[in-house]
Order: C-alpha cells, then sequence, then structure tokens
C-alpha cells in the first residue's frame, strides 16, 4: 500500500483484529447467507464420492503445497442480502449526490433525465445476464439492438458507419487517433502525427498520450483565440498530418463556427476528428455533415446517469475509408439458412480474438449495456425529442448566462455561443469561491485551474434539462456574496 | 418481426417534456452549425417502444434463460441486489470530480474493494481504473513498461505470451508497443519451461500468462516459470480472467507474480450486459505502485481540522501515485460496476474461498457426468479431453476431433444442437491449441442436478443424426446465420433508401 500515511500498521490492525465497526462481524446466521448463491452445498460428498474423490481437498491436489494459502482470508465475515443493503445504503448515502442541491458541476458528464422505461426495460435478465453474442441464433436480440444503435448514431453524427461503443468518450477519442494513424500514416507528410485541440481536459490528454504511445505517436496541440474559436493560424501546421482532434462544442461550452471549415484546410489525407457532446446535435450540425472523417463522444448523455464516472459509453463512427481498421464490434445484417432476416457480429478480423497483437484494439469486454440505454432513451426521444432536450439544455444554459452576467463580481469569460456550459470568472480563487458555494450547499462546477494554466479564477458552469429557476438564482445569488465577502477579506 | 425504424408516428416521441427554462434573449447556434437535416430516427410513443425492446429481449439468451457454461467468461448468477444498490443515488447520482467530502462513501468502498483484491491476489496496491480486462493488461503492461524506463532498461521491449493466450494478452501489450514473443505449449496443453528458458533474457519486459491456464489446467510450474523470468530480469503478469478457480487457495503473489487484472465482471458478478460493462482493475507489487493510473482510494487519521468521515473514524482521499502512467480512462474507472462487485463481495467476505472451491467441484463433477453420460450412450468415443489430467479446475476442455473424423460432426455442430435443447453453446474454438475445441464452464451457481440434466443432453446431441445436427438448431428465432454473406454484403445500420 502507497500514499496512506499510517497505511501498513492500519492495514495490519485490520488484518487482524477483523472487528471494525464498519465491517460486519461473523454470526452463526451470516455464514449462512453463502448458502443462497450455492445451490450445491450440503451436496459436496455426495458429488465427490461419485467422482472417486474424498475431499474438497482432492479437487486442488495439483496446486503444489510452497504456492497454498494457509488458513482463512483475512477478511469480514459473510453478510446477508438484508445487511448488504442496508451498509450499501449508509456508505452511499455519506455520499452528497447531485440530486440533493443545486449542481453545476458537468465537464464532460451530464445529468439529462433518463425516462423510467430505460430503467425498467434494461434490467430484463435476458439483457442484463448475456455475454457477447458469440451464437448469434440465440443473441438476435441483443444483436438487433446493437444495429439499430449503430444506426441511430449514425443518423445522429452523420456519417456512415458505427460501431456498437468503447469504453468511453476519453478512449473513443484515444482509439480515433491512432486509427487515423493507421490509415494516413503511408501518404502524411507528417507521419506518426496528431494535432490536438490545446483545450483538450488534461485526463483525456493522458488517456490519448497512454494508447498513443505505443505506436510512437507524437500529440501536438492546436492553439485557441481568446474568444474561444480555434487559431486558425495555428491549425495550418496540422496539414499534413494523420489526424486533427476536435470538440464541438468545445470543451469550454462554445459552439465554434470554425469546425466547418477546418477539413478544406487539413485536406484529404488528414482525419479531421470531431468530439461531440450527442445531446447538442438535436440543433447543431451533424459533424459528417460538414467534414468529419471520424466522430467521437461520450454518449452517457444518452441513456445513463452519470454514475461517479463510469459505466459509460465511447461513441465511435467514420466514414468508409477508415472501416477496416477501426476499433471495436460491429453487428451486421444477414441472412439464416433459411433466408430469414437475422443479425450478427461481422468484420471480426480486425479483433484480438482472431488478429491477436496485429488487431486494430486489444478491446473485447466494451459497454454494450449502456450503449442499450442509450439506444432506448434515442428510441423514445425521437428526433423532435432530441431537438427539445438540446434546445432546453441552451434554454438553461442561456438563462444562466443572462442571470450570472447581472451578477455583481462575475465576468462571462466567453462572447460566443455556448451549448449547456460556460466558464465564468470570479473574484479571487476559483477554488476558494467553490468552497464557499459548497459551504452554502451548492456544487459551483468545475475549477479550471484543473485543466489550464492561469484560469485559476475561472470557473465552468454546467446546465441541462435538470437544472431549475432556483438553481441559477441560488447560484447567482451566492456568487453575488461570495464577491461580496471577497472584498472584505481582501 | 419488430423493427424501431418501421416505426414513424407523425407526432409520436416516447415522453413528452417539460417548458424550457424562458429566456430574454432566445440563444442561438451559429449561423452555419444549425443542423440542417434531422438525424431520421424513429418516432414511437412510450408503448410502442416498451414492447419492441420486450420482443428484443424475448430473442436473446442471459443466466437468466438457461444454463450458460460459457469457458471462460464465468457465467455466474447476477445476484439482483445489486442492480437495487446500484441505482441509488449515491452512486448513480455523483460525479467524479465533486469535492472529497462529497465521495467518502465512494471513497471507502473503492479503499475496501482495493484492500480485499490486494488481500486476495497477495498485491501490494490495487487500482479500480481499468474498466475491462482487456485495458487491465494494457495498464499493468503499461506500468511495467515506465518501471523499466525508469530504471533505464529501455532494451525490453519483449513480452512473452504462450500460444494459448487470450488474444487480448498479446493486443494489449502491442498496443502499448511490445513485441511478442508467443511459445508453444507442450503436448498436454501446459506451459513449456524449456520453450520459456530459451526466449526470456534481457530483451523481457515481461510474461502474461493464466493461472489455471486457459485449458483449466493448474500450471503446477508456475513459480520456476516465475523464477526464469525474474532471473532474466522481467516481469510476471497474471491474467486473472480465471480467478474464480483459485480465490482463497492459492495467489497470484504466492506464484510469484508482479501484476494482475481481475475480471470483476467475471470473478465478482458484474452482470455482463450482452457485451459490456465491465470492470479490469489491477493489482502489483510494491515496485511498480508508483507508476500506477492514479488516483487511487486512501485514508488517513483525520489531522487539523479535517473531521472524520460520516463512514468511520477515518477521512478518505484520493492519491496520485508517484511516478503515475497518468489515466487510462477519464475518471475513476466503471464505479457503478465496482460498486455491484462489492456487493458481491459482501456475501461472501472471508469465504470466499467457498465461492471458488464450489466452482471447481461443478467443472470437476461436469466433466465426470459427461464421461458417464457419454459412455451410458455409447458415444464416449467421439470426443477426448482437451488435456489430460486427473482434476480440472473451475472449467474443462474437450476436443470434439473424433467425432469430426469419424462423423463429420464439428465443435460448432455440437454449440448449435445444444442450443436447440435450451442451453447456451460452450466456448468453442478456444483456446486454438485444442483442435475441435469446446471449453466448458458451468460456475459455482448451478445446482447437480442442472448439471446432470446437460450432461444427458451433451451425450443426446452426439446421438443425433450428423445430418440433422448440420441443420441445428432449428428450435431458435432463427437458424444457422451466413457470417458470409454479412460480410460480403455489408449492411452495418437501417438502409433508408430501401
Ligand atoms: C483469459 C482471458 N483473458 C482476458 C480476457 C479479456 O477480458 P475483457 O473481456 O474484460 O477485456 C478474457 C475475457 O474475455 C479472457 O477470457
Amino acid at each position: 500500500m502507497i500514499g496512506c500515511s499510517p497505511i501498513s500498521g492500519g492495514l495490519k490492525q485490520f488484518i487482524m483484529s477483523g472487528t471494525r465497526m464498519d465491517f460486519h462481524i461473523p454470526t452463526v446466521r451470516s455464514v449462512r447467507a453463502m448458502v443462497d448463491q450455492l445451490p450445491n452445498r450440503g451436496r459436496e460428498a455426495e458429488m465427490l464420492q461419485e467422482m472417486g474423490l474424498s475431499s474438497m481437498e482432492d479437487l486442488f491436489s495439483d496446486i503444489p503445497d510452497d504456492v497454498r494459502f494457509k488458513g482463512e482470508l483475512p477478511l469480514p465475515g459473510p453478510q446477508s442480502e438484508e445487511e448488504i443493503i442496508s451498509d450499501a445504503r449508509r456508505l452511499l448515502g455519506a455520499n452528497a449526490d447531485m440530486g440533493s442541491r443545486p449542481s453545476f458541476l458537468g465537464a464532460g458528464l451530464y445529468r439529462n433525465y433518463v425516462p423510467a422505461a430505460v430503467f425498467q426495460l434494461v434490467t430484463r435478465g435476458e439483457f442484463l445476464t448475456a455475454y457477447t453474442p458469440y451464437q448469434p441464433e440465440v443473441s438476435q436480440g441483443m444483436l438487433q439492438a446493437m444495429w439499430e444503435f449503430q444506426t441511430l448514431i449514425s443518423e445522429l453524427v452523420g456519417l456512415p458507419i458505427a460501431n456498437l461503443s468503447l469504453y468511453d468518450g476519453s478512449t473513443a477519442a484515444a482509439e480515433a487517433l491512432t486509427c487515423a494513424v493507421r490509415v494516413h500514416n503511408r501518404k502524411a507528410s507528417q507521419p506518426n502525427t496528431v494535432y490536438v485541440s490545446a483545450l483538450t481536459p488534461p485526463d483525456k490528454m493522458s488517456v490519448m498520450h497512454n494508447y498513443c504511445q505505443g505506436a510512437e505517436i507524437d500529440i501536438r496541440t492546436i492553439a485557441h483565440n481568446d474568444d474561444g474559436t480555434i487559431n486558425m493560424d495555428s491549425l495550418k501546421e496540422a496539414a499534413g498530418s494523420c489526424g486533427v482532434y476536435l470538440e464541438q462544442p468545445n470543451p469550454l461550452g462554445v459552439l465554434d463556427e470554425g469546425l466547418t471549415g477546418v477539413k478544406a484546410i487539413i485536406g484529404e489525407h488528414t482525419a479531421l476528428i470531431v468530439g461531440v457532446q450527442p445531446v447538442s446535435l438535436g440543433v447543431v450540425e451533424a459533424p459528417g455533415h460538414y467534414g468529419a472523417d471520424i466522430v467521437v463522444g461520450e454518449g452517457q448523455p444518452l441513456g445513463s446517469p452519470v454514475t461517479g464516472g463510469g459505466p459509460l459509453y465511447g461513441i465511435f463512427a467514420c466514414t468508409k475509408p477508415y472501416l477496416r481498421l477501426m476499433p471495436g464490434r460491429i453487428v451486421g445484417r444477414s441472412i439464416d439458412v433459411d433466408g430469414k432476416e437475422a443479425y450478427c457480429l461481422t468484420l471480426s478480423t480486425r479483433e484480438q480474438h482472431i488478429r491477436r497483437h496485429r488487431a486494430t484494439s486489444n478491446i473485447c469486454t466494451n459497454e454494450t449495456l449502456i450503449a442499450l440505454m442509450g439506444a432506448m432513451h434515442m428510441a423514445l426521444l425521437g428526433p423532435d425529442g432530441l431537438r427539445d432536450l438540446a434546445h432546453r439544455n441552451m434554454m438553461a444554459c442561456q438563462k444562466a448566462k443572462e442571470v450570472l452576467a447581472a451578477t455583481p463580481g462575475v465576468r462571462i469569460v466567453h462572447d460566443a455561443h455556448h451549448f449547456n456550459e460556460f466558464a465564468i470568472e470570479v473574484q479571487g480563487s476559483a477554488a476558494a469561491c467553490l468552497d464557499y458555494l459548497d459551504s452554502n450547499g451548492i456544487i459551483g462546477g468545475l475549477d479550471l485551474g484543473r485543466w489550464y494554466e492561469g484560469t485559476t479564477n475561472q470557473l465552468l458552469i454546467t446546465t441541462t434539462d435538470q437544472t431549475t429557476l432556483r438553481d441559477i438564482e441560488s447560484l447567482s445569488a451566492q456568487l453575488a456574496l461570495w464577491a461580496a465577502h471577497g472584498e472584505v477579506s481582501a | 418481426m419488430s423493427h424501431l425504424f418501421n416505426h414513424n408516428g407523425a407526432e409520436n416521441t416516447g415522453y413528452s417534456q417539460p417548458t424550457p427554462l424562458a429566456c430574454e434573449t432566445e440563444p442561438t447556434v451559429p449561423q452555419g452549425l444549425i443542423r440542417s437535416n434531422a438525424a431520421r430516427w424513429p418516432r414511437l410513443s412510450e408503448p410502442e417502444m416498451v414492447r419492441h425492446y420486450t420482443w428484443l429481449s424475448k430473442r436473446n439468451f442471459g443466466i437468466d434463460t438457461g444454463f450458460y457454461p460459457l469457458g471462460s467468461c464465468t457465467m455466474k448468477h447476477n445476484p439482483r441486489v445489486n442492480e437495487v444498490i446500484a441505482q441509488l443515488p449515491g452512486i448513480a447520482d455523483i460525479h467524479p470530480h465533486q469535492p472529497e467530502h462529497h465521495l467518502q462513501g465512494l471513497l471507502s468502498i473503492f479503499y475496501e474493494m482495493q484492500h480485499m483484491l490486494e488481500v486476495c491476489a497477495g498485491m501490494d496496491q490495487v487500482t479500480l481504473q481499468p474498466v475491462a480486462g482487456a485495458q487491465g493488461e494494457f495498464t499493468a503492461i503499461r506500468c511495467i513498461q515506465e518501471y523499466f524506463r525508469h530504471r533505464g532498461e529501455d532494451q525490453r521491449t519483449k513480452v512473452i505470451v504462450p500460444d494459448s493466450a487470450h488474444g487480448t494478452n498479446p493486443a494489449s501489450a502491442a498496443m502499448a508497443g511490445f513485441e511478442i514473443v508467443e511459445i508453444p505449449s507442450l503436448a498436454d496443453g501446459r506451459m513449456d519451461l524449456d520453450a520459456l528458458a530459451a526466449v526470456a533474457d534481457e530483451t523481457t519486459a515481461a510474461m502474461m500468462i493464466t493461472n489455471p491456464n486457459t485449458l483449466g489446467l493448474f500450471e503446477a510450474d508456475i513459480k520456476a516459470a516465475s523464477e526464469i523470468v525474474h532471473q532474466a530480469g522481467g516481469q510476471m503478469y497474471y491474467d486473472g480472467a480465471n480467478f474464480n478457480a483459485i480465490l482463497g487457495i492459492t495467489s497470484p503473489g504466492l506464484m510469484g507474480f508482479d501484476s494482475v487484472h481481475f475480471n470483476l465482471h467475471k470473478t465478482f458478478s458484474q452482470p455482463h450486459g450482452g457485451g459490456g460493462p465491465g470492470s479490469g482493475p489491477i493489482g502489483v507489487k510494491a515496485h511498480l505502485a508508483p507508476f500506477l493510473p492514479g488516483p487511487l482510494a486512501a485514508r488517513r487519521e483525520p489531522t487539523g481540522d479535517e473531521r472524520p468521515s460520516a463512514v468511520d473514524e477515518f477521512w478518505y482521499h484520493w492519491h496520485q501515485p508517484e511516478h503515475s502512467i497518468g489515466k487510462v480512462q477519464q475518471w475513476h474507472g466503471n464505479a457503478g460496476a465496482v460498486i455491484r462487485c462489492w456487493a458481491y463481495y459482501r456475501r461472501y467476505g472471508s469465504g470466499l474461498k467457498a465461492m471458488s472451491e464450489h466452482a471447481v467441484l461443478n467443472a470437476n463433477y461436469l466433466r465426470h457426468a459427461i464421461h458417464r453420460e457419454a459412455k451410458k450412450a455409447g458415444v464416449d468415443h467421439l470426443f477426448i479431453d482437451g488435456a489430460e489430467t486427473d482434476v480440472a479446475k473451475h472449467e474443462f476442455t474437450l476436443s470434439m476431433q473424433p467425432a469430426k473424423d469419424a462423423l463429420g460432426i464439428s465443435a460448432m455442430d455440437v454449440a448449435k444442437g445444444l442450443l436447440d435443447r435450451g442451453y447456451m453453446a460452450p466456448t468453442v474454438y478456444f483456446p486454438l491449441v485444442v483442435p475441435e475445441c469446446m471449453m466448458i464452464e458451468p460456475t459455482e451457481t448451478e445446482s447437480k442436478d442442472t448439471l446432470d440434466t446437460f450432461a444427458e443432453h451433451f451425450a443426446q446431441v452426439l446421438k443425433t443424426d450428423p445430418e440433422a445436427l448440420h441443420a441445428a438448431p432449428i428450435t431458435t428465432p432463427v437458424r444457422r446465420v451466413d457470417e458470409v454473406y454479412a460480410a460480403r454484403n455489408l449492411c452495418l445500420r437501417h438502409p433508408y433508401e430501401e
């Protein structure tokens, strides 16, 4: 163990005593708890005897003594379902959920309302407890649902091909970069080089570095102007590289019309990769319609709660030249031996179970069930529902901008079109301001000092369809007080 | 058939939304960015949508539907309380960037899970960030890579994997930039120590191996293998997909490994959801810990004006490892999956060994029962064990090569025959080292009666007229799907123009 100062001492004490208050002490009743998961408890002797064995030990006769665990695992005893759920309520109840107070924290994850039918349907055991559809004849339900998901995503982003999910928005962006290099490296005048918006959140950038370093891909950055839009001079340097990654809206919520001109500048042999907030595409142009070759994004706002940052699902869509070098599973429509419509996984020769070390990606388990939640949410919304949802996000954002623009001590950083988040400047340090807001029961957004240099007095404010007028008014009132209080303490 | 894209009610939406907040000025999208054509999504009312997905679900097979002996996948029952817990607002509605004092419950559960996995695996530090087994492999191999760079041993550019390894092992190592050295297995499916000794040298960064191996055999020579690799200066990596066989009995730490990944969606019952999500934490020995992706959950006695958490007497906080490789997922990993697995672990606690014992009991019993029933039915000459062994671990392999030679019945035919009898088929054609392989893993959550009945059906399938078996399945929603047609006539989305 590292990083937890009195650790080794604390750890040992925990193992030895086994009597910590928050852990359950085994009782005769709860030792029975595991019986509810093991149907053959009580039948061991009968089964062993039939095999000609005399004890459970005999089943492990092939494990040499010098690697054997001696004694019981130094862990607390088993618990019954009632005890587990009561502990879960107590421990998770110690978290401050965003629904319990006004929250303006987003920065890549967004708490849109997810309709009840999504939860009800996705927990049907036939979906929930299935493995990857390796036997298509008995997996038609999930296969068709994922083929429909591919269509929904393809339509949403305006590109002909979509896979059935990657891990999250960050790995989707990272895999798009490596995919772009695979496709364009031979013709690139800047081989093994990609360009990424300098505004890309550092945690996402870090994922990109981890995924790209193995192929020795050089990640360079593209600068932005003071108004948040892309700097076209800086962009020009990317011509001849393998790919360019930009977000729309950008990480500061700015809708940048400049992206529609990017493909013309970087040219045919450089992939334009656009990262999207999928809900925005109800009102914002699909990147496929302004030249994007690959569209990626964090799918979570469609279908899934924020869930502490996972499970989420990464969107990955592309044009035809990328198809055979793209990562992730794909469902195709086919026929069965009777000529009946049927679905199956296809183009698997790109994948690790066939191509092994030459695979386009190592991904195996993905995020199918969360993608299914996305598909269900999209199916419920329909095109008009998506437009309405996007509009509500924008209206909440506009309202917050109007109220905060009139709040003393607050400045809106970018005079721009925003989708559902925007940067503000506050008096003093953003971190201290966040603490102040928190002590008044408000989750005040993201301290942009965490992301960039020179922005320690800026907050990223996020609104969603869940943001109320009262939330915005409370934020404004507290920011005004902070400004006054800040002046007092200055 | 029910088709999502056939629904086009003129005004339908599956849920109507409240009116937006009123603004002084209507917000606008820049002129050149206004959406030109709406996505051609279907229009369904809620009742239509519910019926469509219910119909789809009935065309899908899960553990809840029936026995699911899919080798290497550990398809055990998923306790339902875990789903209830994962929907509590204290996990569903929290943001990873909230301040630590908002997340004391999450941090304490993360801390407890890290600790539990460290104890079970014999490792010094666990991170929960990787979101699947393959990502865990990649993360650990990246840590090993940075460890060697830190030591100035940049010449260690190779990773050794046995030919029986899962495809993700070589794929993950290659993605991190390593050259793959594949070593052959012995005729009995076990690791070849001589082959290992012949390739382990000063260019070796790591060996990746799972134990029990993908044939379900425990590699008794594992310590010797660890010694060979360590002597060459390399690191040992344990693929934890088969952890269900050994929990509380042995551990990667005891076998000499330096790093390990866990498939929480296998061993600890995160439902597999038709392909994911998963959770693939890794554990490492102390020398690799500074390189782990951050942050990790940590705790300390409260100091200064810190108060104890609402959870217990400790203060829980995030900790950034000193030479961290950075992130492999943007947030803290699949927290929702970790919570489910925490609930699963709590059910067994110190009794986790019983879980593995029963998994191994069931696998051996099923192997015995299949041979028994095959003998009774006179079809025992149609298959052989994939590997000769007295005891298997949590899974075992059969080779259907004799059936293929005698009757033209392939492993795939047998698989399809089992589908007709209401079972999910075992894993077929993996590992590649067993010809006409069927890999069977019953898990601990199946009753003796289920295993006996399955064994009878397995024998009956082999008695089926080969022609009929080639035509199987006939009772499923569709019959054999033409994968070649799918690849030649690519149709990856709804063709609107038809
Ligand atoms: C032996 C083995 N190793 C690694 C993996 C990869 O794990 P995941 O699918 O979680 O990425 C699997 C599972 O498919 C496996 O069976």
